[in-house]
């Protein structure tokens, strides 16, 4: 052991009779706020991360569904609402110009023909009509109610021709 | 306060009652339907036969006592050599049916050059882009609610005969007449004697349209449709456009909404 190692150990001697030594108060308050800054800019991060992630899988899974989702989906229809329910499709709605409505987009609806008016003219210009009333009133269009049922009141749609006579009735309820 | 929050919900449930129950007898007021709303239909497309004419629409009944009911409507109807049709008019009864109180005036506008069909309201000054509504007659469109069992039954066995009867000229227009005659047989509907349904039919080749026709029925009396005052004449193309002051609207139903 040489001089220098010597001198060395005494210093180090020295210092630990000394006893442990502290940090200051406030380097310890800086460090303590430096960690727990650390701490929440981690925490902001992952969420920051996963709200990221979350994001792109909705997206991705909208794409999906639109994709793959029928452009022209028919509606299932109730037994005793069935042709009426079947909603023409509207066209979009328009600016300033005539809109145009797409041929062939919508479903027909059927109607049941009235036993008087087999022989009426074709149709050339038709009009739907939305009315209500009672049963026996369906009684002066040939159709056949039974009393039972004549104070009862109906919904239907009339198909009327160009003479406004009607060529077929559908029950709506 | 409390007791006006309850005077409305006693109001509500009221209402609601009211609405489930339906219209009490005799809500018409002597008519046999209530009008909703209407729908333009689909129109035969007719191309380079213009014309523009009054439609007159008649029903007459004559009643045990023998005095009668009579009904009449007048629509305004045009079309132009490129198949584009106006059809303007108030809807008031359906044949022997009777409205409790007349649809609001509208009018029915077709244009399949520019694919577009509106409905005017001249009341509100409001134009509903509407589709013209397909449609089949299909004796197969019936459900159990529906009273329709014996009614195909006595079409099958009503029995038809249609005879030709020749031109005539008719506003100007030579026509040609049809007229079919149903025979109901006695007993078929509880009838005591065979009833007799006539339907004459006058059709114009040059206008590809019903000039007149008129159906006389002893169950409900007589309808006649008669075209007058034709003319020939391109009509004002301005009759198939919108005007300028109505506000264009579209979805819900159709035109009217007496009651919804």
């Amino acid at each position: 052991m040489n001089d220098n190692e010597l001198k060395l150990l005494e210093g180090l001697r020295c210092l630990a009779a000394d006893g442990p030594r502290e940090a200051p108060a406030s380097v310890e308050h800086r460090l303590v706020g430096e960690l727990r800054r650390r701490s929440r800019v981690r925490r902001r991060n992952r969420w920051l991360g996963l709200g990221a992630f979350g994001a792109i899988a909705a997206t991705l899974a909208v794409t999906l569904w639109i994709r793959t989702a029928p452009v022209d989906q028919k509606p299932t229809l109730a037994r005793s609402q069935a042709p009426i329910a079947v909603k023409a499709a509207e066209p979009q709605p328009p600016a300033a110009v005539a809109p145009a409505y797409e041929r062939g987009a919508e479903v027909a609806i059927n109607f049941y023909p009235l036993p008087d008016a087999d022989e009426l003219p074709p149709i050339e210009s038709a009009t739907i009509v939305r009315v209500q009333l009672p049963m026996s009133s369906l009684r002066l269009m040939g159709l056949p109610v039974t009393e039972d049922r004549a104070a009862e009141f109906i919904q239907a749609d009339m198909l009327l021709g160009q003479d406004g006579l009607a060529r077929g009735v559908h029950f709506v309820r | 306060m409390i007791q006006l929050r309850f005077s409305f919900a006693l109001g509500v449930l009221a209402g609601a009652v009211a609405f489930a129950q339906g219209p009490p007898p005799g809500h018409f007021g002597g008519g046999d339907f209530e009008f909703m709303h209407a729908h333009m239909g689909m129109q035969k497309l007719v191309k380079g036969a213009p014309y523009s004419a009054q439609a007159v629409s008649q029903y007459t009944q004559t009643l045990a006592d023998g005095s009668h009911i009579q009904r009449s409507t007048t629509s305004s109807v045009a079309r132009d050599s490129e198949g584009r049709t106006r059809r303007e008019e108030t809807i008031g009864a359906i044949g022997a049916l009777a409205s409790s109180t007349a649809s609001p005036k509208a009018v029915f506008i077709h244009d399949p050059v520019a694919g577009s069909a509106y409905m005017l309201n001249p009341a509100s000054k409001t134009a509903h882009v509407s589709q013209p509504r397909n449609f089949t007659l299909n004796s197969d469109a019936t459900s159990a609610s529906e009273p329709s069992a014996r009614t195909a039954h006595t079409r099958s066995n009503a029995q038809v005969k249609t005879e030709e009867l020749g031109t005539q000229t008719m506003d100007g227009l030579t026509v040609q007449g049809k007229r079919i005659t149903k025979t109901i047989a006695a007993g078929q509907i509880g009838n005591e004697h065979q009833l007799q349904v006539v339907t004459e039919v006058w059709y114009s080749q040059d206008l590809q349209t019903t000039v007149m026709s008129t159906t006389t029925d002893p169950r409900t009396g007589v309808s006649t449709y008669k075209l007058t005052n034709i003319s020939r004449a391109e009509p004002d193309p301005t009759l198939f456009q919108v005007p300028a002051d109505y506000k264009l609207t579209q979805g819900g139903g159709g035109h009217g909404h007496a009651r919804q």
